[in-house]
């Protein structure tokens, strides 16, 4: 699904490159649960971001499901992170002036999914997470965990065949990090959607299949999880 | 998507109150003052077009020229006798119609009598324009000279009704006339407009004079229309040597030429011939600062939006990433501007009706909301439209061009030089249109105050006049002394105009001595017999006034310092000047009197023995008597000894201060607009300061903990907007200077601009930009540092 090819990333500074990211390549097939970690500054969010296209790579070649992404046209690329990606935040990012309903419903509206079908998916979606009873709430009088949970939602709901979470449960308490590793897991084994997370926490990429170390923008290691069962 | 942008965006306007107020009080006002533009516009727009045909529709004029063949003045009065032969000798013409300037004429049913705007036309003035006719038919209304023409409230005033068809009114108590027609009242912005109207034959017949052919009297307003196809320029061509054929003379003096009536009123003043503008200046005036603030409250809203565009960072990142395509975030910025403006506009409706009757009075106009004309409501959605986009594009294009990546990290790189100083300028222009009008404010004033202080050359006070007519020519002598001896006025005379504003020049006048080129130097004219100089309380120079005593008086003449001097008169009294075919010796000579606008030079004037020529009757008021018995115990004698006429009494002094309207209108709407400008100017920079020391609270709460006095932070936080406004100021003054130094140099009496005017418009908006800044400053400075900080 996934494949990259010698991705660079680097800022130029007066002349002296600094790199980001350093002959990147790797490929995530359907289905994979994949940990990105490592130390701070080693680029993992710069990774994701790019695995997001929210960031362009200096230099290399990425293909999304055998399409090139480097070469897209903007329209083309909203397009296809509309129908395929959802994004989960470490710091939430729900819009704070929309209730978890709205919040939920909004990449549908982009998506220009019809009325009465929008209203199903966020209902369904709603009774999934046990969240009926706050879709009326602003983000500001969630909690953190819940928050999150909406966030997640909103990912879900656009029925994406990839999610990127950025260190989801970086603001979360250890429960409620373990309630959110547990839905990906579900969400992995039985819906069979790939998850890219980037993550500190050894717990967390235990829950996925695979792990790829990253150290000053170059891929140290890349192993496979044993599960436990 | 609408619908959920619909409700964010007024979730977002209730969230954010202070910005909301801000932008739509300004938007508000400014919109206000676009509406009422628009309405004069409107107003001033459709002058002289409502009763068809008006595109076909012109205006009789005349050029004169000089010796050297160059125009030299244009007249949009022509002979008596002109439109007739024209008439004649021109089949293009269709309709032509002689129409009298409009004046008070009594008209009365029985008791009921009061006067009202009268004017004569010829026949063909009913045929030019297509009035809405209640009764009687136009073609026949002014075949029999004794016929009149009413409007309906006229009508119903004189009658109680309007079916008053071949009914009689008694007019001027001079003849019985038969109504022949009632048509709707006309509208205010028609420049023939009448309450009125009366066949030029039966003028002829009740004066006499008028129907001798005379080319020389330039005093009668003539409308025609041209049939179809006739080319105006050709026309004109045709007619140039109309008036040298008639009166043989060789060289060409006078031009007559036909002018589009649907320009007359905007365009209507001529300089050398060419149309140079009209009321089109009193638009323009008005369209700059209404615009003006307007634009000001676009920035307002500009700024505001890219101040918290931290805040919005964030959203549009998130949006982006969910999959938001920069055209629906374009698309949302867009819809909350306009929401903004519809709620404004929404006020500004209110605030239109509250303030139109102000503004009617101001401007002399009668315009009115028409909620039922589809036309006001495409133009207000047109103006909603255009404010939307000024004031929504800049914010729109900016925020949606976020990077995601950037605005989540919060790291976004503002490029923060650049918008920041955009920002500034933007608070430049503000402030610089804002110090401009201020400029133009103090100017105006004290030019208002200097045109006030000019000496008049007579004393106003306690002077009244009244019109001379009816039994009050046989009965002169008796009406004065039945006055003098009730001891309500102490002096009374008559005369041909009124002393408050210059109603009647003369040239040609020749004398002992004189140069080239003087005969054309143009004299105000008074007529009178006694008592005029000693009744206007004029300061005598040398020798006296008309004297009862001598007869040979009733053929002398006075004249003022300035005409002595422009004569040449070393030793006036005594000298023999030549005036209408007759020798009369100067008796005296009076100080200088201001009798044309007050903006002008001197004129010469001069004051000729007349008995037989007046048309006001003047009166000093007894002042050591209550006003209003002298004025009941006038108004008692002369409804006894002429009662057939209203008694109309006016007060000198109050025609002297109509001399002042177009200044003081001026300087109202100046010092309107300034106003308005500084206020929203201030409103804007008041958001920025808010939200200036909302960003640097953290900065704020280190530099306490550091030891910072509040007066420091106050002078940290309002220096950089202070400066803003000092730079404002160096821009906007000399452009201010400009302008009002072009403006003043039409007058030939204006003050010079001092540098008091500019010191002072700089302190005030200094302090005023001080105090708007300082006071959120001052709530960032006092607040807890700990506040600030605990959250890092």
């Amino acid at each position: 699904m996934i494949e990259l090819k010698n991705i660079e990333k680097y800022y130029a500074n007066k002349g002296v490159k600094s790199y980001i990211l350093r002959h990147v390549t790797t490929s995530i097939k359907q289905g994979e649960f994949v940990s990105i970690m490592g130390p701070s500054g080693a680029g993992k969010s710069t990774l994701l971001n790019i695995l997001g296209m929210l960031e362009e790579p200096t230099y290399g070649q990425y293909e999304f499901m055998g399409e090139d992404v480097v070469s897209l046209n903007e329209r083309k690329r909203i397009e296809l992170y509309r129908n395929h990606i959802g994004f989960v935040f470490q710091a939430y990012h729900l819009i704070d002036e929309m209730t978890v309903a709205e919040n939920i419903e909004a990449p549908l509206l982009y998506k220009k999914v019809p009325g009465s079908e929008r209203k199903s998916r966020v209902a369904d979606i709603l009774d999934r997470f046990n969240m009926v009873a706050k879709s009326d709430l602003f983000p500001n009088q969630l909690s953190g965990g819940q928050q999150q949970l909406v966030g997640i939602a909103r990912a879900l709901v656009a029925q994406p065949s990839i999610i990127l979470a950025d260190e989801p449960t970086g603001n979360l308490q250890s429960t409620q990090a373990l309630q959110i590793m547990d839905l990906f897991k579900k969400l992995n084994e039985e819906e069979g959607i790939t998850i890219v997370q980037v993550t500190h926490s050894e717990v967390n990429a235990a829950y996925g299949s695979r792990i790829l170390h990253l150290l000053d923008g170059v891929i140290k290691e890349d192993v496979v999880v044993q599960q436990t069962v | 998507m609408f619908k959920l942008n619909l409700k964010i965006a007024f979730r977002n306007l209730l969230k954010h109150k202070t910005a909301s107020l801000i932008n739509i009080s300004g938007l508000a006002i400014g919109l206000a003052a676009s509406l009422l533009l628009l309405l004069y516009v409107q107003y001033q727009w459709s002058y002289d077009k409502q009763f068809g045909n008006s595109e076909n529709t012109y205006h009789l004029m005349v050029n004169f020229y000089g010796t050297d063949k160059s125009i030299t003045g244009t007249t949009p009065q022509v002979s008596n006798v002109l439109p007739l032969v024209l008439k004649e000798e021109s089949p293009e013409i269709e309709n032509i119609s002689r129409v009298l300037w409009a004046s008070r004429r009594l008209v009365a049913n029985g008791q009921n009598s009061f006067k009202v705007e009268g004017r004569y036309a010829d026949p063909d003035l009913l045929r030019i324009f297509k009035f809405d006719y209640l009764s009687g038919n136009p073609e026949k209304a002014f075949d029999d000279p004794n016929s009149i023409v009413l409007t309906e409230t006229i009508a119903k005033r004189l009658f109680g009704t309007v079916d008053v068809l071949n009914k009689t009114v008694r007019f001027e108590n001079q003849a019985n006339l038969k109504v022949t027609a009632v048509i709707r009242d006309l509208p205010p912005n028609f420049t023939y407009g009448f309450e009125c109207l009366t066949s030029w034959k039966l003028y002829e017949n009740l004066n006499g004079w008028p129907a001798e052919s005379n080319w020389g009297n330039y005093s009668f307003f003539t409308l025609l229309t041209l049939k179809n196809g006739t080319e105006p320029n050709a026309f004109n061509q045709k007619i140039k040597n109309t008036i040298a054929r008639n009166t043989g003379t060789k060289t060409l003096e006078a031009a007559p030429f036909v002018y589009p009536l649907e320009k007359y009123h905007l365009y209507g003043h001529f300089t050398n011939g060419i149309a140079d503008g009209g009321q089109i200046e009193q638009v323009r005036i008005f369209i700059i600062p209404a615009l003006g603030i307007l634009a000001i409250a676009c920035i307002n809203f500009m700024n505001l939006s890219t101040a918290r565009s931290q805040k919005r960072a964030k959203e549009v990142g998130i949006r982006k990433t969910i999959g938001a395509s920069r055209t629906s975030l374009i698309m949302q910025f867009l819809l909350e501007s306009f929401i903004l403006t519809i709620v404004s506009v929404v006020l500004a409706i209110v605030l239109v009706e509250l303030f139109l009757p102000a503004f009617n009075g101001l401007l002399n106009t009668k315009l009115q909301i028409s909620y039922d004309h589809p036309g006001n409501w495409l133009a207000v959605t047109g103006l909603i439209l255009f404010t939307g986009l000024i004031a929504g594009s800049y914010p729109a294009f900016f925020l949606s061009s976020f990077n995601p990546v950037q605005a989540l990290k919060k790291t976004i790189a503002f490029k923060s030089n650049f918008s920041l100083s955009f920002r500034q300028v933007l608070v430049i222009i503000q402030f610089g249109f804002a110090i401009v009008l201020i400029v133009a404010t103090l100017i105006l004033y004290q030019q208002l105050q200097y045109l006030k202080n000019r000496p008049l050359g007579y004393d106003s006070n306690a002077l009244i006049e009244m019109p001379h007519e009816g039994n009050l020519y046989p009965k002169f002598d008796l009406f004065k002394d039945r006055l003098l001896n009730s001891g309500a006025v102490t002096a009374l005379t008559q005369s041909s105009g009124s002393i408050a504003f210059q109603n009647s020049n003369t040239s040609g006048l020749e004398w002992h001595g004189m140069r080239d080129g003087d005969k054309k130097i143009s004299f105000d004219l008074i007529q009178t017999t006694y008592d005029f100089l000693k009744t206007n309380n004029i300061r005598l120079i040398a020798g006296r006034d008309f004297s009862k005593g001598r007869a040979s008086d009733s053929s002398a003449l006075m004249l003022s310092e300035t005409a002595v001097k422009q004569m040449g008169f070393k030793e006036p009294l005594g000298q023999q000047v030549l005036f209408n075919g007759k020798q009369r010796p100067v008796v005296g000579v009076f100080a200088d009197v201001l009798w044309d606008e007050p903006t002008r030079t001197l004129h010469p004037m001069a004051i000729v023995f007349n008995a037989e020529n007046s048309d006001v009757i003047t009166m000093r008021l007894n002042t050591t008597r209550n006003v209003r018995e002298s004025i009941d115990q006038i108004t008692k004698i002369t409804k006894e000894l002429n009662p057939d006429f209203p008694v109309e009494i006016k007060f000198v002094d109050s025609l002297v201060a109509e001399k002042f309207e177009h200044e003081q209108m001026l300087s109202i709407i100046s010092n309107l607009f300034a106003g308005l400008s500084i206020f929203v100017s201030c409103l804007g920079l008041f958001g920025l300061s808010a939200f200036s020391a909302e960003q640097r609270t953290k900065e704020i709460g280190i530099r306490k903990v550091l030891g910072a006095t509040i007066t420091g932070i106050i002078t940290l936080l309002s220096v950089s907007f202070v400066k803003t406004v000092m730079i404002a100021m160096v821009l906007a003054m000399p452009i201010g200077y400009l302008i009002m130094n072009n403006w003043l140099m039409q007058f030939d009496y204006h003050i010079s601009i001092g540098p008091a005017v500019f010191i002072l418009t700089g302190v005030s908006s200094i302090l005023i930009a001080l105090f708007t800044v300082s006071w959120q400053a001052y709530r960032a400075a006092k607040s807890n540092p700990v506040d600030a900080l605990k959250y890092e």
